[in-house]
């Protein structure tokens, strides 16, 4: 057996988490592709911060806004696809940490800064945006894709053998 | 020896860890597949959910349905539940909001509006909002019984079409006052007795005692709204109405103004808030009105000065029909709920049991009347449920001759899951738009309320009061 620094509890605490993420990315992307017209605009063009300028150019040319939100969809999709099936599990959780970075320095919860989408609850520079980046931080490095994931069965067939 | 053991042992660990793929990992690498079930049962369930609430949308909007602007007068208890049935109604602008709680009850209707787009202004004194809002096409009254003449009258003469709840008025005279304003205004005046616009009271009405007759001759009825004991109701001290303004609106407490129900001059008790509806029943399908009541009744378990009303009140009426006299009992209780609210008709050739709570609802043949297959087959009653018959005993027990067997139960056919009031209200608002008229306008709300203010009268009497066919006009 690989050496564990958890106990079994532990792994499947881990594992749940992980689920759990992966659900909530997955139904975000399934939900955007079923209405049909989602589009990241109105998020985009509330943006308040360092970046605002890039990100408002995104939502004013249309090529662009429209492969983002291609991307958007379907990165979300695979993200939450990779965590649910515990498949290529790292990669899908920086991904994840990635994606979610880039939405809370659109919106960041700032003394000062209002939005006219406002994210339900009150904030103050940590919102569940950061709380969720660092959960996906917590599966990238403790390997639950190995343990009961299609990682298992991956690395078993294709991984480096010791 | 001790070697051979160890490579054994060393074969048999090695099925599940290192190198080889066994069933464990494969077992637990697909742990969570099932998952994707699971997320796709949902998605699939809510993909449902969304197209049938597309397609009655798309049903329930029977071309254009002209607007009308709606205010609110009174958004306590029974303020919300009509609200909540105006919510689903489409056609309706909501534009102003008047409660004297200003605090509680005006900020949660508004609140509650807002969440529907409606921005609607917000008065404490109604006549305010008669003088400031122009437009509007009717009002809905859900204000304390003592209030419901003068709130009526003033918008009725404001222009308005009027709902109002029941009872009409606590005094006769009050009730008496909106008939003739209704008269002379020419405005809409709808009493809120929800059940005379409930489609499965309706079928009881038209078809079951109308069209086929399926009881015969009604000798006896039955009634009663019996309610388990509750404590008086309280509020948030923080929202306290202060003195001067309870005062200003006629209550001499803010206990008195959160349970007015109980109280003499404002309400009428149980047998008004409750009988009210039913014994309106029993005029309604009796096609007329009591000739006498007797009636007994007192506050037999809540203190006096908190509950000036009876809180057990049982009485009998008579009636005078076409084919003959009527019996009919009421009584309403608030200490105890055994078997709730219904009532109950009882005729030579069969029983109907309606309720407003769509638990009861059944029409039992009597054995000595003739088949009732062609009311089945008409779809008018459903096929008999045959109530269970208990096996012989071994006893020397004889059957008592005058014994009959328990008669067949036939449901209503009739499916109602929409709020109680909401077709009343459509009733009302659609007669609103010149469509259809009212189904309890105020003359027959006021032959309610003579019949049941009587009922207080008889207690206090002591003894059996004629009613005088006069009395029911106006």
């Amino acid at each position: 057996m690989e050496e564990r620094k958890f106990n079994t509890l532990q792994m499947i605490a881990l594992v749940v988490l992980r689920v759990m993420i992966g659900w909530h990315f997955l139904y975000e992307g399934v939900a955007k592709l079923m209405k049909g017209n989602w589009s990241a605009a109105g998020f985009l063009l509330q943006s308040k911060w360092l970046f605002a300028g890039i990100f408002k150019w995104i939502a004013n040319t249309p090529d662009v806004l429209s492969a983002i939100n291609l991307m958007n969809i379907w990165g979300l999709i695979a993200i939450g696809l990779g965590l649910m099936l515990g498949c290529f599990t790292t990669i899908a959780s920086l991904a994840g940490m990635a994606l979610i970075l880039l939405y809370y320095v659109c919106n960041p919860p700032f003394v000062g800064l209002f939005y006219s989408i406002p994210m339900e609850g009150h904030y103050m520079i940590v919102n569940k945006n950061v709380v969720e980046m660092a959960a996906l931080f917590v599966i990238a490095v403790t390997g639950t894709g190995r343990f009961a994931g299609l990682d298992r069965i991956l690395h078993k067939m294709f991984g480096k053998k010791k | 020896m001790s070697e051979d053991k160890k490579e054994i042992r060393k074969e048999t660990s090695d099925k599940d860890d290192g190198k080889k793929l066994g069933r464990r990992d494969f077992l637990q690498g697909l742990a969570t597949v099932p998952v994707i079930g699971l997320f796709g049962a949902a998605l699939l369930k809510e993909a449902s959910f969304k197209k049938s609430r597309k397609a009655a949308k798309a049903a329930a909007v029977p071309g254009k349905l002209s607007e009308l602007n709606v205010a609110l007068l009174g958004q306590g208890a029974q303020g919300e539940v009509l609200l909540n049935a105006m919510l689903k109604m489409p056609g309706l602008r909501f534009r102003a909001v008047c409660d004297i709680w200003t605090e509680y009850n005006q900020r949660r209707a508004v609140n509650l509006l807002k969440k529907y787009d409606f921005q609607v202004n917000a008065y404490e004194n109604y006549q305010d909002m008669l003088e400031k809002e122009k437009d509007l096409d009717a009002v809905v009254i859900a204000t304390p019984d003592f209030w419901h003449a003068q709130h009526a009258v003033d918008c009725l003469k404001a222009g308005l079409n009027v709902y109002c709840e029941k009872e009409m008025s606590n005094t006769l005279e009050g009730a008496r006052r909106m008939v003739l304003a209704a008269r002379e205004t020419g405005k809409l005046l709808q009493i809120g007795h929800q059940r005379r616009s409930n489609p499965r009271y309706q079928h009881c009405y038209n078809v079951i005692l109308g069209e086929a007759n399926m009881i015969g001759r009604i000798v006896t009825i039955n009634g009663q709204w019996n309610r388990s004991a509750q404590p008086d109701l309280g509020w948030p001290q923080k929202y306290a109405i202060p003195d001067a303004r309870i005062k200003k609106y006629g209550f001499k407490s803010m206990a008195q103004f959160r349970n007015w129900r109980w109280f003499k001059g404002l309400g009428g008790g149980p047998i008004v808030d409750l009988g009210s509806h039913q014994i309106d029943i029993y005029n309604w399908f009796l096609k007329t009105h009591p000739v006498a009541v007797t009636a007994s009744g007192g506050t037999d378990y809540y203190p006096k000065e908190s509950h000036e009303w009876y809180d057990t009140v049982m009485a009998i009426f008579e009636y005078e029909t076409k084919e003959g006299r009527v019996r009919a009992y009421y009584q309403t209780q608030t200490t105890n709920s055994s078997q709730g609210y219904f009532e109950n008709f009882m005729g030579d050739q069969g029983t109907l049991v309606i309720s407003e709570t769509g638990k009861r609802g059944s029409v039992y043949r009597e054995i000595s009347a003739p088949p009732w297959d062609e009311w089945v087959r008409k779809g008018y009653v459903t096929a008999p449920k045959i109530l269970e018959q208990k096996p012989e005993e071994e006893t020397e027990a004889v059957l008592d001759v005058r014994e009959t067997i328990s008669p067949d139960e036939h449901k209503l056919p009739v499916e109602f899951n929409d709020p109680y009031h909401k077709p009343h209200l459509e009733n009302f608002f659609n007669a609103v738009r010149g469509e259809g008229k009212l189904n309890c306008p105020a003359e027959v709300g006021y032959e309610s309320a003579v019949s049941v203010l009587k009922v207080n009268q008889a207690i206090e009497a002591g003894r059996r009061l004629e009613f005088d066919p006069k009395e029911f006009t106006v």
